[in-house]
């Protein structure tokens, strides 16, 4: 097997606020393999963005802090120069090796620069272009990304801009400098169906042609994930709760979260009476149960839920599920 | 829900409705363009019936929810009311149907005895809850205002009969929306909607801005309420999954028309217009298995409201378009019972 491109390994991201402690990422461990779409699903407030911001290092500090774990791309590991203060290791990746696309393509470009500036900000800064050589390769990403016209369009503000432009456009910047790894924090959430469709087609063209760049897909949306992703990780309450290759994540889920959404789902040409609930809210993250933290509203919950965490247990090779009742698969 | 009979009576007829929104520009602040953003709507409404109203941001279906409940004053067009109050007996209901009113021509006055009749659940619950009121000053503001006849102690028994209807306990009452999860906000915004015992409830987005476990729990609520009160709803979303669970029918928007109307299993089974095939291609399937058909992937934006294309709307889009699509706006014509197309040439696309 490959080596991983990306080894998470018991990543904590903590908040300090005033009312307490929040542990918005709590021991979370996945790998990314090369080539490969991970989708990171998960409720507001999973911690599924928080993961992605701790890989990048942007997690404002105070009040939120990488209390522990590791990161290792490419064989760095990136926490360790982070702990001791050496943030020239990340910037030297951010952008570059590991490149990002938000959530909001309205708030997340610089409104008072170009596009062409901003889409050759990164390779005058990663490879060393010359601000020409830039911009002719900017107009050339601009093209790949199917913006007409790039080379007038380059001198034009964001508000010229349609939403799904300029989620093209923060495609053509995350891409620029060729990236081995792709997050994609919501990369649609803020667009319309038909352009969620066009953008979601052409993220996975572009990742056809750069062989070997892996996108880590974050969403809330189970169809997205459905329709991009190889690999599925769910989260809930700060914690990995379910593992595994998409067609197990939606035929054979295991862990009663992941069965409870998707049950939750209206789904397209299959009318029901009723759509099956997930019984009362998430629970705050300062006030997070002893036990398991889906114990509260779990359909399927034993007396040790409530106070012995579950560990995550293999219960078929990949497919990793954090519960009691899952039962670990026999070793050969 | 089972199907509907055609004998149901009207609720609500929309006709040509139209939403202009003037623009005003150079030196004098002169008026330069409109944007139009309902630009000649028609349906009706049937009685406890619930109508999805569809289609991509800034189609209008936001405008034209609020037009219905007045809080928008329409350009042009009809919406005539069924209403029970009776205007000549001092707004009671009484045992005469009066003439339905139309609610386009009625200025704020006119139209308050008839606001309790129809009510409004908003997308964000975060925003259309006063942070200074508690639970029970909110659900109980619409009662004194329009059932100023009630005294205290039966107000406060009928908020706390709404807060458990909706699923919320009495002893929440006192306290404040900050208080509350995204969900919970959203019932108390249904409560209080449902507190003047109104008959339509148009619901703008209600669930766009709750997770998806506790989106399931707010879209049944709606169907338990609406079983239990023979509410009628217009519900609009962006979300088509949502949409077809919820509804009977489906009105499809773009660029301020409808472009088509069925009900919801016709129009998910056999959609019509280019614009919805288009639609329903993008909807992303929960399910890794699903063999889909050709995802049509339109090309291009919508074009913006201010500079409409001339005649159909969605022809610079359109993968069928014909020269005289441009000459003027296609009518909505009836191919099945039911089932309303505004395109001509529907028939072409499934020749290619």
């Amino acid at each position: 097997m490959a080596n991983p491109l990306l080894q998470v390994k018991n990543l904590k991201t903590y908040f300090r606020t005033e009312a307490g402690v929040a542990k918005a990422v709590d021991g979370v461990d996945f790998e990314v393999m090369p080539g490969e779409v991970l989708g990171i699903v998960g409720e507001s407030g999973s911690g599924k963005s928080v993961t992605s911001l701790s890989i990048m290092q942007l997690i404002p500090n105070p009040p939120g802090e990488i209390v522990d774990g590791n990161i290792i791309f490419e064989g760095t590991d990136l926490l360790a120069a982070y702990r001791q203060k050496d943030y020239d290791v990340i910037r030297k990746i951010r952008g570059n090796k590991i490149s990002m696309i938000f959530q909001e393509p309205m708030t997340s470009l610089n409104p008072v620069f170009t596009i062409g500036d901003q889409v050759a900000e990164s390779l005058v800064h990663h490879k060393g272009l010359n601000p020409k050589e830039a911009r002719d390769h900017a107009v050339e990403m601009l093209e790949l990304v199917g913006i007409p016209s790039a080379r007038e369009r380059i001198n034009e503000y964001p508000h010229q801009f349609s939403g799904g432009m300029r989620q093209r456009v923060m495609i053509a910047m995350a891409l620029s400098c060729d990236p081995s790894l792709l997050i994609a924090d919501e990369p649609t959430t803020a667009l319309d169906v038909t352009i969620q469709a066009q953008i979601l087609e052409l993220m996975l063209e572009v990742k056809a042609k750069t062989s070997n760049a892996a996108i880590l897909l974050i969403t809330h949306d189970m169809a997205v994930i459905a329709e991009t992703c190889h690999r599925v990780v769910v989260m809930y309450c700060g914690r990995i709760q379910e593992i595994a290759d998409v067609k197990t994540i939606f035929h054979s889920p295991q862990h009663p979260y992941t069965q409870g959404l998707l049950a939750s789902l209206p789904k397209p040409g299959q009318k029901v009476r009723r759509l099956s609930t997930i019984e009362g809210i998430v629970p705050s993250l300062f006030n997070l149960p002893k036990g398991c933290s889906f114990c509260t509203r779990c359909n399927q919950k034993l007396d040790k839920c409530e106070t012995v965490p579950p560990e995550m247990v293999e219960t078929s090779p990949g497919h990793f599920v954090r519960c009691h009742l899952a039962k670990p698969m026999k070793s050969a | 829900m089972t199907e509907r009979k055609a004998e149901k009576t009207n609720l609500l007829e929309v006709n040509d409705l139209k939403m202009y929104f003037p623009v005003y520009g150079g030196v004098f602040r002169s008026h330069v363009a409109d944007v139009k953003a309902v630009d000649g709507v028609s349906f009706k409404l049937r009685e406890g019936e619930t109508l999805g109203l569809v289609g991509e941001s800034g189609c209008g279906k936001s405008t034209t929810g609020k037009c219905l409940i007045n809080l928008n004053k329409p350009t042009d067009g009809h919406i005539l009311f069924h209403t029970q109050k009776d205007a000549a007996a001092g707004y009671k209901i009484t045992d005469i149907k009066p003439k339905p009113v139309d609610i386009a021509k009625l200025n704020n006055d006119q139209m308050r005895p008839y606001r309790s009749e129809i009510q409004m659940i908003f997308q964000d619950p975060y925003a259309s809850l006063n942070p200074r009121m508690t639970v029970c000053d909110i659900i109980m503001e619409p009662l004194s205002i329009h059932m100023p006849e009630l005294s205290k102690s039966q107000m406060l028994e009928k908020v706390v009969w709404l807060m458990e209807k909706v699923g919320l306990s009495a002893e929440q009452a006192t306290r404040y929306p900050h208080e509350f999860s995204g969900g919970q906000r959203q019932r108390i915004g249904i409560a209080r909607a449902l507190a003047t015992n109104p008959r339509l409830v148009i619901a703008d987005e209600p669930v766009s801005a709750l997770d998806v476990s506790i989106q399931a729990q707010v879209i049944n609520l709606m169907q338990d309420l609406q079983e239990e009160f023979g509410l009628t709803y217009i519900f609009i979303a962006h979300d088509l999954a949502v949409v077809e669970h919820i509804s009977d029918r489906i009105a499809v928007m773009y660029l301020g028309n409808v472009v088509e109307l069925a009900d919801a299993a016709t129009l998910f089974k056999t959609p019509l217009h280019p614009y919805t095939r288009a639609l329903m291609s993008a909807i992303p399937h929960p399910d890794p298995n699903v063999k889909k058909d050709k995802r049509i992937v339109l090309q291009g934006d919508v074009p913006s409201p201010m500079k409409k294309p001339s005649g159909c709307g969605f022809r610079t889009r359109c993968p069928i378009a014909q020269n005289d699509c441009s000459d003027s706006q296609p009518p909505m014509i009836e191919v099945a019972p039911d089932h309303f197309v505004a395109c001509p040439y529907y028939a072409i696309q499934d020749k290619n």
